[in-house]
Formats: structure tokens, sequence, C-alpha cells
């Protein structure tokens, strides 16, 4: 059973189409990942599929339920979301905002509880930032911040996350760091959609042994979708981003092959 | 923070607003023991059958405690709402006044005072004024759908100027020997007329408001993660949103129809909470009822007993609150706020 089906969805911002006929199914246990430009839509299709945005036209099913007619709180415990560039406001401690992830099972009128706290310490000590837990979280740098919003949708047990460029403007280690925890995430039976400017990224989960597919979105359509290693060609990365690439495999000192894109020069 | 200080912490919010009430009943022009006021509260309290018509008794239980509950409201309702919006609009430099309230009702009670020349139809005007004003506020708001919570504190700001320039309008026209001196007053903001009936009209409103706060505090910290996140979340975001805005503007619009417009409170209030409890709302609502609640009925205090004419609220909780608040920034080093 597909956990996110969307079938021929189609979206518009006024008379601009954002996307048309757009079809994908996401599996338990799988990274499905969204590559394109900027300004390809990556960010709105993720929007619809949370329910931000209400499509014009087809479809998007959750657990086999239609994303309009889910109420917040049922949804937000099937999809967790981990947002691009999270803007910061007050000072809340790291647990605190952890906390947070618990509000789809915290009522209207209630707070949440020790157990809901006993698990926001655990999703931390999970991604080895237990020792954050108490310090003002508008204090920390953008990989430790990447990493509490992981926290943060760990607690609200989804099946599903949604990762918006779970790597943009981390440093060197921080996007090595954050890929290990994707592919930590996904080997344990999670599911991840997410989109992300690095097409490198697709090959490196395929190369760490994550079942991997990926979209190349296009124009407001999908180029291709299947395996990185199907689907990534230089043809088709001169057609999405305008650049002549390189894809080269790496012998890794006996392990299997990795391949990687090595770009050369914008067309 | 340890758990003994949090403790410690929450018994002083707890008794320093009783506090002050009690001393509120001992202070002004005319002195009353401590021991009488001590019987007196004792004899109502017990057997109010048989309760003494002293003059003690009735400056007392007639005068100085309903004006010290109403005091007490008045601040809490103004500290509480204003910590509301601050963390419902993500913005720290938003007040009770946000949404218009405070010039819809400042522009309700001076038409009352125009119209019918008495302060009588002050309350009911300001009070519908006041909520007009932010239904008007909330309704541009969602003419444009994307960025609702910055779009309404446009809409507040359009409608209070709008509110602002017709009470300029209304000082304009207003016979300048009795009903200008009223509205200036008026929108100075005093408690000296208070009553228990004044306490059961305007109480209803800000007591809800003030409940409804304390109920949905915890929300208030998703929320304020912004639109997107808070859904992402689980909160149905429209819905509680719109209890904040009505729980705060109730809780307002109450303490301004009695009061006139204080706005001060409401904005600076909540910040000293965040210095000292912090910035989580579960704290810092209940910490901002105490604080605003204690500084209100302390700063009426001041103002009967400073000069011999009473000290209009508007001008002293802005000269007291003032510098108190740069001394308390001075000493916390802000904390983490």
């Amino acid at each position: 059973m597909a956990l996110v089906d969307v079938v021929d969805a189609g979206f518009a911002y006024g008379a601009r189409t954002i996307f048309d006929r757009v079809s994908f199914a996401v599996s338990p246990g799988e990274v499905f990942c969204l590559i394109g430009p900027n300004g390809c839509g990556k960010t709105t299709l993720l929007d619809c599929i949370l329910g931000l945005h209400g499509l014009r036209a087809g479809s998007i099913r959750v657990q086999d339920c239609d994303v309009d007619s889910l109420p917040a709180a049922q949804l937000a415990r099937v999809l967790s979301y981990v947002p691009q560039k999270h803007e910061r406001t007050f000072p809340y401690s790291v647990l605190d905002i952890v906390t947070m992830g618990r509000a789809a099972y915290v009522g209207m009128f209630a707070a949440p509880t020790q157990a809901d706290r006993s698990m926001a310490l655990e999703a931390l000590e999970q991604l080895g930032i237990q020792h954050l837990s108490n310090r003002p979280y508008t204090r920390l740098s953008g990989g430790e911040t990447q990493l509490v919003m992981i926290a943060r949708a760990l607690v609200q047990q989804t099946p599903v996350v949604i990762m918006d460029e779970p790597t943009a403007h981390l440093d060197f280690r921080y996007e090595l760091l954050i890929m290990e925890v994707i592919t930590r995430l996904v080997k344990s039976g999670l599911s991840i959609i997410m989109a992300t400017h690095f097409p490198n990224h697709a090959f490196y989960l395929q190369n760490s042994g994550v079942p991997t597919r990926i979209a190349l979105m296009h124009g407001g359509d999908f180029l291709a979708v299947g395996a990185p290693d199907e689907v990534l060609d230089e043809a088709r990365l001169k057609k999405l981003y305008g650049v002549n690439a390189r894809v080269i495999t790496l012998e890794n000192n006996g392990s299997k092959p990795m391949k990687h894109i090595v770009p050369l020069s914008s067309a | 923070m340890t758990r003994k200080k949090t403790t410690i912490l929450y018994i002083g919010f707890l008794i320093a607003p009783l506090a002050c009430i009690f001393l509120s009943l001992y202070v002004g022009r005319y002195p009353v023991p401590v021991g009488d006021v001590c019987a007196v509260l004792w004899n109502r309290v017990w057997s109010p059958e048989n309760a003494e018509q002293s003059i003690y008794a009735n400056i007392i239980w007639e005068i100085r405690l309903p004006r010290a509950l109403l005091g007490t409201l008045v601040g809490a309702s103004l500290a509480v709402s204003g910590a509301a919006f601050q963390g419902l609009f993500r913005n720290p430099l938003v007040s009770s006044g946000i949404l218009g309230v405070s010039s819809g009702a400042g522009f309700g009670a001076a038409l009352a005072i125009v119209l019918f020349g008495t302060v009588a139809a002050v309350y009911p005007f300001a009070l519908v004024f006041g909520m007009l004003a932010v239904v008007c506020s909330y309704l541009i708001g969602r003419v444009y759908s994307v960025t609702p919570a910055i779009m309404l504190v446009l809409g507040g700001v359009i409608v209070s100027s709008v509110f602002g320039a017709l009470l300029s309008f209304l000082k304009y026209v207003a016979d300048p020997y009795q009903q200008l001196p009223t509205i200036v007053f008026w929108l100075m903001g005093s408690l000296a007329s208070a009553r228990y009936s004044d306490l059961m009209i305007a109480g209803i409103p800000m007591v809800i408001g003030i409940v409804g706060l304390l109920g949905i505090r915890w929300q208030i910290n998703v929320l304020s993660m912004g639109d997107r996140e808070a859904r992402a979340l689980g909160v149905n975001t429209g819905l509680s949103k719109a209890i904040v805005i009505v729980c705060a503007t109730l809780a307002t619009t109450g303490a301004v129809c009695v009061s006139g417009v204080i706005g001060w409170i409401g904005l600076v209030i909540p910040h000293i909470g965040r210095m000292l409890v912090g910035n989580d709302n579960r704290r810092l609502i209940p910490a901002s009822l105490s604080l605003g609640a204690c500084f209100l009925v302390l700063v009426d205090n001041l103002g009967r007993i400073l000069t011999g004419s009473e000290i209009p609220l508007g001008i002293l909780t802005a000269l007291v609150g003032g510098p108190f608040f740069v001394y308390l920034l001075k000493k916390t080093k802000g904390g983490d706020w």
C-alpha cells in the first residue's frame, strides 16, 4: 500500500501554472527525492502534500484518505515536516521546541505531559544532541537547528517525514551528518519525501543502500522518475539545469563503486 | 531554572497580587489603621448580615476594594492579552491594542460622551466599538490569504489610524468646556469611579478572556512557530488563532472600557515576564497575569497618594514603568530574552 499517493496533481498561483499532471506514490521505507532547479515547484508540491495549498486538479491521498478532507491533527500523525528555513522567533529551549512535535496528540486546551517530554528527550538522544536540550534554540548553529527540527519531526511519530532542502545553508560536515541521519531513519523503516538542490544526494542515498527513487522536475512536469543511476545521466542534467556535467564512478577501496556527478560548465 | 526555584516563583506570583490588593485597602487620602482594615474584612466575610456601617467599612468595602479588584483585573487582562498577541503574531513589539481595540474603544467612549453628555453610556459604546475595530482588522487581514498574521497586524494599524482620526474629529467638534475635558480625562485612564457594578459588567469579558488564554497558552507556543509549521505540527490554525484573538479582545475591551486607554501595560509587562520566567507561554501567561495585576494596583495607589488630586493612570504607568523596565533590563541582562 502506498503511504502517499499523488495522482495527476496540478497547481497554479492565479494564472501561473506551477505543476500539472504530476503523479507518484511513496511506499514504506523508501526515499523519494524531488530534484530540479530553483523555482521549479518542489516546495509548492511539498506544501500541497502537507495540505497547506489546495490542488487545482488531481488528488493527493495519504493512507487512502484525501489530504483536503483530513483535519490538521490527523494529517500530522502521518506526515511530519522539516522546513527549509525555520524562522526563529522567541528563544524557547530546545526541549520545548522538540516537545511541540507532540501538538497533534495534545488537546487544544491542554499541555504536553511528562511522557511527551521524555519522548522529546529520546529523540534528541537518538540524534546525539541531548546536550543541547536546555539551550535557547535561537543560539544554535544552522546545522544544530536542523537536527532539532528533525528531532521535532521524529516525536510526531509519523510514518512519513517531508523534508524541504534539509541541507541548504549547512556546512560541509553537517551536510554529510544530515544525510547520514536520513539514511539511518529510512533504514529504520521511515519513508522520506525530500526536495533537494543537489543531485549528488540521490547518489549518496543509493550508494548507502537505501531504496531511493527520484523525480526530475522540469517545467511543471516530471522529466523522469526512477532509481538515481537509471535516471540521472549527462543528457538529462543538461536539460534540467543547463549544465555540462560528467557522471563518474568512484572505486572506493574494494567497497561498492560510488557514482558521483561532477559539474564542468554551464551550457 | 531548578524545580524548587520555579515553585517559589509561582507561589510569589500567586501571593503578590493579593498583597497588593491588601496594601491598596490601607493606602489613600483617608488614613485607616491596619488593624481596622483587617477587622472590616473579617467582619464582612464571616458575618456579612450584621456588618457595621462605619466610615472605615464604607471606605474599605465600597470604595477601595472594588477599585483594587478592578485594577487587578484590568492589569491582568492587558498584560495577558499583550503576551498572547506577541506570541500569536510572533512579534515582541505587539501590544494588546494591536488589532485596534484601544482606538475603537476610545472612539466609542468619546462618541458616548459627545452624544449623551454623560459618562453613563461609555461602557456599552466602548465595548461595542472596541470589538468592531477588531472585527474590521480581522476582515482586512482575510482579504489576502497567504500571510494572514502580518496582514492582521497591518489591518490593525489601518483600523487604529481610522479610529484615531475619528476620535480627533470628535474632540474637534466636542463642547470644549464640558465634553472635551471628559474625553481627555477618560482617555488618560482612571479607576477612581470603580464600583461593584463596573466589576460585574466589565469583569465578565475580562474573566472569560483571561481564562480562555490561560487554557490555550501552550498552543500559543506552537502558533508562534508560524502558520505553516503550526499546521504541519497538527494545529487547526484557523480555529486556534480565532480563539486567541476573541479571548484577548474580550479581555482588552473589558479593561479599556472601565479604565481608559492604558496602552503601555500590554506591551511591557509581558517583556518583564520574559526576563523573569522565559518565553514559554505556559509560564509567561500566568507570570504576566500576576505582574500586570500587581503593577496596575500599585500604580493606582501611587496615583492617589502622590498629589492632592489623582494622577491619571495612563501618565503614571509609563512614568513608573519605563525606568523600572530599564532597571530590570540592566539587572537581568535581559536573560535569554
